[in-house]
């Protein structure tokens, strides 16, 4: 079988498997639906009843889908998808079968782009009810929560393997190193807000680059040439995401081959 | 082993965890068609010693080799390998059919070639009735049964199994030891980890009898039996240990000490009727009483009891 086929049959295997257990495991879904939604319902009610913030209000769901939805689902769901691997000892059996690391990468993220399709689809909707309604490209629009979605889940293996080792450690990275990255992307509040030097330092969070260019493109309907600086930057650490993503898959085997 | 070169080759392995050692200079061969099986108790390095096999350790010492080429997971290596891991290790929120689909699909199988295997170890593994339930919803045994399944999806031509029995009820253990035996009768390679002496005798043709990391000893359980010098083995419980070792010294009979709590062990040249044994033990003060025919167990507590630890270094 040519390699690019096994890749691509493999990682077809993974996403089915992992939908699968999310599909069985239905309450999560269920929360990562509901978080988004109650965040933008809140964001509303605060935006509405506050004249000086109501022009804003474009922006949230954007920032909502970014920092409340795919933050958990992708970030937080491949960490936790490496610690249970691990746990339940599968990690061992993939070791032990010819599974191409790019395999389990872009099989991760098939089955939680999907999830994140959800979202989206939850997020976009609530939003137009609550008449902040979707303009740019959705083409754009869906390639900026595709390349989301890779540099979360590159972050992810990235967290599983350095920082979680059980299913107790998962909350600890992503409060004390993801979160940041949330507030420093400008996730729940204007850029304006961050002084020079944070805003210099935000340009190497990818968490700013996913905001800014998703808020462009659903707020402001811009295009691709006027977003070009962040889907640059973007693209770039979504490569970068899967570089990591393999390494972290290797570095993850040959912990296990000392255990 | 006989003259048939050896499938499995495993010379001078050694592992080190931390401060534990887990194995030291362990050797043992395995034919192609054997079943062979490292026999010890819990914390002797069994499951480390399958782990070098499979390749998914490397040794500190030492080296492994499978039809003369070192394992290599990952890479194809140079024949594929089955492993049932000690806990089942399956996707538990999956159902059996979905586990053996996910881990065919990984191994290349799809489409018809996929269903016709999976459909072949759902028949083989009478997993028919649970096939569509989660394998989290299922009883220990059948998980263990799936484990197995798992392992042999691509057809492997070494299964190695890691105390397979180990967390079962008394049933599954034997429907499992049916698997296995059937497996051997159909030729496949398999390398054993078990704690089970009853079975490492039922379903091993080669047996290496481990401890702290070494094989005490390694041969078929024949071999292993006759290097006893008695043919059954009286167990005896006495509140007078002094009387019953004059009696035997007696009458010839080797006695030894496996460490039962209160009781020693005579070894007979022939199995004797109960009541020719209390005849011959007149004037001794037994409390209990047993004889067996020697086996596997009596060949493993005789090891036990002449290897001190600084005798490790002699693997026959």
């Amino acid at each position: 079988m040519p390699a690019m086929v096994r890749v691509l049959s493999q990682s077809l295997a993974v996403a089915r498997r992992i939908l699968a257990e999310q599909v069985r495991q239905w309450r999560g879904l269920l929360f990562w639906a509901l978080f988004p939604a109650l965040m933008l319902l809140l964001f509303g009610l605060i935006y509405r009843e506050n004249p000086a913030l109501s022009a804003g209000f474009s922006q949230v769901p954007a920032g909502i889908l970014i920092g409340g939805a795919l933050f958990f689902s992708c970030l937080g769901g491949t960490t936790v998808i490496l610690v249970a691997e691990r746990e339940r000892r599968t990690l061992r059996r993939l070791l032990l079968s010819p599974l191409a690391p790019a395999a389990y990468f872009l099989g991760i993220v098939g089955a939680l782009s999907v999830v994140a399709a959800g979202q989206t689809l939850v997020v976009v909707g609530i939003a137009a009810a609550l008449g902040a309604p979707y303009r740019g490209s959705v083409a754009l629009g869906l390639a900026v929560v595709a390349l989301s979605v890779v540099a979360y889940v590159g972050l992810g293996f990235f967290f599983g393997t350095r920082f979680a080792r059980r299913a107790e450690d998962v909350n600890g990275p992503l409060a004390a190193l993801g979160v940041p990255l949330l507030v420093l992307g400008g996730t729940f509040f204007p850029v304006s807000l961050l002084p020079d030097s944070l805003l210099r330092a935000a340009w190497f969070n990818p968490v700013f680059h996913m905001n800014q260019a998703l808020k462009g493109v659903a707020a402001f309907g811009r295009t691709a040439t006027e977003l070009a600086p962040h889907l640059a930057v973007l693209g770039a650490f979504a490569l970068a995401a899967l570089a990591l993503g393999v390494a972290s898959y290797r570095r993850l085997l040959r912990q296990e081959r000392t255990r | 082993m006989s003259g048939a070169p050896a499938f499995v080759a495993a010379h001078g392995l050694a592992k080190r965890f931390g401060s534990r050692e887990a194995l030291r200079r362990l050797d043992f061969e395995v034919a192609r068609g054997e079943v062979f099986a490292l026999l010890g108790p819990n914390g002797c390095g069994k499951s480390t010693a399958l782990a070098l096999v499979a390749g998914l350790l490397a040794p500190d010492a030492g080296w492994v080799q499978i039809d003369g080429r070192p394992p290599a997971p990952q890479r194809g290596g140079p024949a594929a390998i089955g492993l049932a891991p000690q806990d089942a290790a399956l996707y538990r929120d999956l159902t059996a059919r979905e586990n053996l689909e996910f881990f065919g699909r990984l191994h290349g199988l799809g489409g018809a070639a996929l269903r016709r295997r999976v459909d072949e170890l759902v028949q083989r593994f009478g997993l028919g009735p649970h096939a569509g339930q989660r394998v989290g919803t299922l009883s220990g045994g059948w998980q263990q049964r799936v484990s197995i399944a798992v392992a042999l999806v691509h057809a492997p031509a070494l299964l190695l199994l890691d105390e397979p029995t180990a967390s079962v009820d008394v049933q599954a253990r034997g429907a499992i030891g049916a698997l296995v035996a059937e497996l051997a009768r159909e030729g496949l390679t398999l390398l054993l980890a078990t704690h089970h002496l009853d079975e490492a005798e039922r379903l091993c043709s080669r047996v290496a009898l481990m401890r702290e990391g070494r094989a005490l000893a390694c041969g078929t359980v024949a071999e292993l039996v006759s290097a006893l010098p008695a043919r059954a083995v009286a167990s005896v419980r006495t509140a007078d240990p002094s009387a019953l070792r004059a009696r035997a010294a007696a009458l010839g009979w080797p006695v030894r000490d496996w460490g039962a709590p209160q009781a020693l062990s005579l070894l007979l040249p022939e199995p004797l009727p109960l009541a020719d044994l209390v005849q011959a033990l007149q004037g001794v003060p037994l409390s209990a009483l047993a004889v067996q025919p020697v086996g596997l167990e009596h060949a493993y507590r005789e090891r036990l009891a002449d290897s001190q630890p600084e005798d490790f270094g002699s693997t026959p």
